[in-house]
């Protein structure tokens, strides 16, 4: 016999707020240990960046005063800064785009029922398993004018210094960035992809419907939810790059690698300004947030019918 | 209600946990004087050094704890542990770029009533001398030096070349002699510290010379040739264009594989360059730089040096004086030399019988080392020094004229000074 529970239509009561001040105040005890680490962990760096920001302080020489927006008027004019943003404007574009597109396609090949189809997958993760740094040097030495393996096979020859020319630096950061992350959007996009109902697809294949159509009429708009969260997070993360650039050009040639993080970096820690370097951070955090918010706009009115 | 009263303690008792720990009071027992180094190589002949010190000072022992071999990463660690007072650690090493910083922010003990000026400028060579007295004090020790050196491949060309025109004559002979296709000069043009090295030794070769060692003079006609001069070494082909992404190590390996004629580094890349199984083995020579009228050039100065910080207990003080002597000796600059193939700091070692004996390349650097120039010797040098590289990258690469790029780097540093002041 199986054990008998209470039946299933027993109605189960609403979920009561706290009668009693001592109920609150054990509800709030119990909040507050995860409360103070969000606060810790979260708001209160960034709240204490907020406020450096304010200051002129230069920790060799001890300098530290109150000098408001002062160093936000100075961003604005800073042409280092504006160089900076448009750097990581245009790698962030780049990348996003060529990740999504490959991963995309990825997905659709992972897809697919062939054998090995398992090990595949698992294969695929190896360039995002990899420390970005780790693979930054790897890169670097592919990329290396002398005996970079790359350098060879593409054209130009190694007449070509990729690394080291202004201009086509940037684009060998953008390769190793996409190599990077491709598989962690094609693993969203995959799991995604069989979320979708078979039914749709026969349904499809009995209308007559040509490949193209069942991807562009079928497939893409049931992806739209995953490919919204995989262009948001990969942004977010592109405006933040700092590891693999840092590690493959430090910046260079002439600044022309530089992103907003790497400015940031240099900027607090090899002159230790402070006051300057959390104006930086502050403002990548605004940059950051104003993406984020962009996105879920956008996504916000598509989920509204 | 006795599960609220648990609650409440198990909460207090989570606070408490985070609070912050006592600083250590003077303990009973042996002194330890935490020593801040990077790693050299073969930790025994330093262990050894450190033992015999330990048997001479009985009472002190020492703890040596290793930091990256990245000179960026230990500055920044240097920076946010001093500004925090941190008493983790008493004797440390620092850069020559970073002696008038460190002094300047007072996270360095004054060391004149061990190491006097007179005796520092007796016994050490001018460039480290130099860069350690500071602010009317010494606030360093110099451990070990360095100098940019010219290495020529000797069976290929007769002799080092010795002016800027010889370099671009005798590259474009050795290339034409020369059956297999290879590379003229290689440098550092990677935009980072070594670029600046390289652009500071190129700027003194023109006559650029600045008064004093605190001076950064920019916009000079001197300083505009010399990085003409390192464009046009590009532009011409005496220079592969894959110099501009080469730092140390990149531009050491092509010329350890035979493929160049010429090389500027540190004298770390000797020893690499003779060891075995090295297809240059035996046919590497060394000289001093080329300038462009033909008197020997000025390498830029580089090497360690040991400092106490002033976070460190008083009653540390002392011992890690002592420390910093002994490290800092007759013979253990030897010890260095012989054993870890650093150049020594102190002039009397490059007369020894065994370095003679046992490196004597390094013994015959000595007029290197004392023609070598430190880079601008004030508190602003770590500010600027980010600038300078991107300027000169950018004067190298074409993005901006020389003119422009030296301009611009001068502004930012006059605008820092006068901020500041």
């Amino acid at each position: 016999m199986v054990a008998q529970g209470p039946p299933l239509n027993t109605p189960i009561p609403p979920a009561t707020p706290p009668r009693t001040g001592r109920d609150k105040v054990e509800s709030y005890l119990l909040a507050a240990p995860s409360a103070m680490m969000l606060m810790g962990i979260a708001i209160f760096p960034i709240a204490a960046t907020a406020w450096l920001s304010l200051y002129r302080m230069i920790i060799v020489f001890h300098q530290r005063h109150f000098i408001g927006l002062s160093n936000y008027a100075f961003l604005l004019r800073d042409p280092r800064f504006w160089t900076a943003l448009g750097n990581t404007a245009y790698f962030a574009l780049l990348s996003v785009t060529l990740e999504v597109a490959l991963g995309l396609a990825l997905a659709l090949l992972l897809d697919a029922r062939v054998p090995g189809r398992a090990l595949l997958r698992a294969a695929v993760l190896v360039p995002w398993a990899i420390p970005s740094a780790i693979s930054s040097k790897m890169w670097a030495w592919m990329w290396n004018p002398e005996y970079g393996v790359l350098t060879h096979i593409l054209p130009g020859g190694g007449s070509i210094n990729w690394l080291g020319t202004p201009g086509y630096a940037m684009h060998a950061a953008i390769v190793v960035d996409v190599w990077k992350t491709t598989p962690f959007v094609a693993l969203l996009l995959l799991a995604a992809l069989q979320g979708i109902p078979e039914d749709l697809y026969r349904a499809a294949a009995i209308d007559g419907a040509s490949p193209t159509r069942t991807f562009l009429r079928i497939t893409l708009p049931l992806l739209r939810p995953a490919l919204a969260v995989a262009v948001v997070l990969r942004t977010l993360d592109a405006f933040r790059v700092f590891d693999s650039v840092y590690v493959l050009t430090a910046g260079g040639p002439a600044n022309t690698t530089e992103t907003l993080s790497i400015y940031t970096y240099k900027t607090l820690m090899s002159s230790g300004d402070f006051g300057y370097g959390s104006t930086l951070a502050v403002a990548t955090f605004v940059c950051v947030l104003a993406v984020s918010l962009l996105y879920l706009k956008i996504a916000g009115k598509e989920a509204r019918p | 209600m006795t599960r609220r009263r648990a609650l409440l303690g198990s909460f207090a008792l989570a606070l408490g946990a985070c609070s912050r720990a006592a600083p250590e009071a003077r303990q009973a027992g042996p002194i330890q004087i935490v020593w801040k180094t990077q790693p050299l190589g073969d930790p025994g002949p330093l262990r050894r050094s450190l033992a015999e010190f330990e048997r001479r000072h009985p009472g002190v022992t020492v703890r040596v704890e290793y930091l990256p071999n990245a000179p960026g990463a230990v500055h920044q660690y240097l920076l946010t542990s001093l500004e925090g007072a941190s008493a983790d650690f008493d004797v440390f090493i620092t850069d020559v770029i970073w002696v008038a910083e460190l002094a300047r922010a007072g996270w360095l003990v004054d060391l004149s009533s061990a190491f006097p000026e007179r005796a520092v400028r007796r016994d050490f060579l001018p460039g480290p001398a130099d860069a350690v007295l500071v602010q009317g004090g010494t606030y360093a020790v110099p451990w070990y030096a360095d100098v940019g050196i010219l290495y020529f491949r000797a069976d290929l060309l007769p002799r080092a070349p010795r002016t800027f025109l010889e370099i671009a004559e005798m590259v474009e002979r050795g290339k034409s002699k020369h059956k297999k296709p290879i590379h003229g000069y290689l440098w550092q043009g990677l935009q980072s510290e070594a670029l600046v090295c390289n652009a500071f030794e190129t700027i003194w070769g023109t006559g650029g010379i600045p008064e004093s060692p605190d001076r950064i003079e920019l916009t000079t006609p001197q300083a505009e040739a010399a990085l003409r001069f390192m464009r046009a070494l590009i532009t011409s082909g005496v220079s592969p264009t894959s110099v501009t992404s080469m730092a140390e190590e990149e531009s050491r390996r092509v010329f350890q594989a035979g493929d160049a004629l010429l090389m500027r580094n540190w004298p770390y890349a000797w020893a690499e360059c003779q060891s075995k199984g090295s297809p240059v083995r035996n046919r590497v020579g060394i000289a001093p730089l080329p300038t462009a009228d033909g008197s020997p050039g000025h390498g830029a100065l580089g090497g360690y040096q040991l400092a106490l910080s002033a976070h460190s207990p008083a009653y540390k003080r002392e011992a890690a004086i002592a420390l910093i002597q002994h490290l800092t000796s007759y013979e253990g600059n030897l010890m260095m030399a012989l054993d870890y193939a650093r150049l020594p700091a102190r002039k009397g070692p490059y007369g020894d019988p065994r370095m003679a004996s046992g490196a004597p390349i390094m013994a015959s650097l000595l007029p290197a080392m004392e023609r070598a120039l430190p880079r601008p010797v004030t508190p602003y040098y770590p500010m600027i020094d980010d600038t300078l590289a991107a300027e000169m990258s950018a004067a190298i690469t074409g993005v901006r004229s020389p003119a422009e790029a030296l301009r611009r780097a001068q502004a930012l540093a006059d605008h820092l000074v006068a901020e500041t002041t």
